[in-house]
């Protein structure tokens, strides 16, 4: 049987490393000593986002004028740091009028959601309702 | 960056299925099984899509 941990419950660190974790993909895990899982999730999530940027990816905000454009502004806000650098990273802006752009805007809201998945994990491990066997780093 | 819909559908795989792996599994080699087998099924579940709905694009 393999052997598995609880990580000691502690809210507020939870909490902090959910927070620290939505707004740099992975540092969450670091924070509760998953450095394998952290690494993985901030090139996973980073590829996506600033690829999906460089591709001229549409990034929406909150003043949407439908509740398709507020998903999207949802899905958006789950990549962080990326979705407040996303003008440095594509200085160009979105161009949704070629295919590319469009590929972009949906790969750089898989990456939010990505996250928003990052970040509940980092409140199961915290919140200890999540049983993390040993070689789960 | 201007990538084909193939070339960006590999990258979305590949960090989609490797994400979804340790998100879910707890041991490297079940990691490993399971990033394989989700990047695979991503591929050819979209381009078995892409065949099937081919007739219907023109």
């Amino acid at each position: 049987m393999a052997e598995t941990q609880k990580h000691p419950i502690n809210p507020a660190l939870a909490l902090v490393a959910a927070v620290a974790g939505w707004f740099v993909p992975g540092l969450g895990q670091a924070l509760l000593g998953k450095w394998g899982k952290a690494v993985v999730y901030f090139f996973a999530v980073a590829v996506l986002a600033v690829v999906g940027l460089r591709m001229r990816g549409n990034v929406f905000t909150s003043n949407g004028a439908d509740a398709f454009d507020m998903l999207g502004f949802f899905a958006d806000i789950g990549n962080g740091i990326f979705y407040f650098l996303a003008g440095a990273i594509n200085p160009a802006g979105p161009n949704v009028g070629i295919a590319a752009g469009d590929y972009g805007t949906r790969l750089f809201a898989t990456a939010g959601v990505l996250n928003f998945l990052c970040v509940l994990e980092v409140l199961q491990i915290g919140f200890g309702s999540r049983e993390e066997g040993q070689a789960a780093r | 960056m201007i990538l084909t819909h193939f070339q960006s559908m590999v990258i979305f795989a590949l960090c989609v299925s490797l994400a979804f792996a340790f998100l879910s599994k707890e041991t490297t080699d079940e990691r490993i099984r399971y990033a394989i087998w989700a990047f695979l099924a991503f591929l050819v579940v979209a381009i078995g899509i892409g065949w099937l709905t081919y007739p219907f694009s023109r």
